[in-house]
């Protein structure tokens, strides 16, 4: 990693999650007061928690050009570039930060499945190129298990953006005063 | 590899090894003697080295798999978060989910986060 950087959401950011967790589970469970509280809450919380989790996706983005490219700087350059171009492409005009945070996801687990693909390729190519030292299939299995999980997260990731935007274009607008700049580095 | 007690007297080192024609399982019978302690030697000590060798790959692929781990749990910590928090706000919002399909709940029209 060439920069030290935090990469895990806040202990508070985390509680905050459980707990308009707990509450969704509530309110899907049937309970109306629950409902009020989950409003309260996404109103009160939900826009900090989208913002530190926009800011998390887009430096995990970061880590994982710069791990892909090798050390290469201009293929470095050339997925930091990429990535901006996903971003602005996926969010399309004033994406509202629920939005921006979709994006942030999708192209976060685009760059993984794209680097994991590159990696487990190179162990196959390892392990048909040189007999003598082989890799063990277990772990090339480990490898294909975890490209797996992020390929099916990924498309999930596309369907939940696509389902929020469906269902946000037929709602009144929600006011949320959280700024999320989606170019930043 | 073993060596064998003949019943003569006297141990014959023998060791097997997979036939590169057929895969068939193949024991050579190498000798007895200086020559055969010598030749059982050699075996042992590239048997070790091998097993070391292959410790050491472990130990590597553990090592590779702890890094990958590092990349992807920021990843899933965000696909997490996007999940709980895409699921509150439709939720606050006044929709439902019915058989996997979001739907908005009758009277909750004008519901949102911030009508609370």
């Amino acid at each position: 990693m060439h920069t030290p950087i935090a990469l895990e959401l806040s202990e508070d950011a985390r509680a905050r999650i459980a707990e308009l967790r707990a509450l969704s589970e509530k309110v899907e469970a049937g309970d109306k007061e629950a409902r009020k509280e989950l409003r309260r809450l996404v109103r009160a919380s939900s826009p900090e928690v989208i913002g530190r989790a926009s800011d998390i996706g887009r430096r995990a983005g970061r880590v994982l050009a710069y791990t892909a490219a090798g050390g290469d700087p201009l293929t470095e350059e050339a997925l930091y570039a990429k990535l901006d171009a996903m971003r602005m492409e996926i969010a399309g005009e004033n994406p509202t930060p629920l939005e921006v945070l979709l994006t942030e996801r999708v192209v976060s687990l685009w760059m993984l499945t794209a680097l994991l693909e590159v990696l487990v390729s190179a162990q196959y190519q390892k392990r048909l190129g040189d007999g003598a030292k082989r890799i063990s299939p277990s772990y090339i299995v480990q490898q294909s298990r975890i490209l797996d999980s992020a390929t099916r997260r990924y498309l999930a990731a596309i369907r939940e953006l696509a389902r929020v935007r469906k269902l946000q274009a037929t709602a009144p607008p929600v006011q949320v005063n959280t700024q999320v700049n989606i170019l930043a580095g | 590899m073993a060596w064998e007690t003949r019943e003569r007297g006297g141990r014959y080192y023998t060791r097997s090894r997979r036939s590169l024609e057929d895969g068939r399982i193949l024991r050579e019978y190498v000798g007895t003697g200086p020559f055969a302690e010598i030749v059982a030697q050699s075996d042992r000590t590239g048997r070790e080295l091998a097993e070391a060798e292959r410790q050491q790959e472990r130990a590597r692929h553990g090592q590779e798999l702890e890094r990958l781990e590092a990349l992807v749990a920021p990843v899933l910590e965000l696909d997490h978060a996007a999940e709980v928090l895409a699921r509150a706000e439709l939720l606050a919002a006044g929709y439902h989910r019915h058989k996997g399909e979001w739907r908005r709940a009758r009277g909750e029209a004008n519901a949102h986060p911030n009508s609370a």
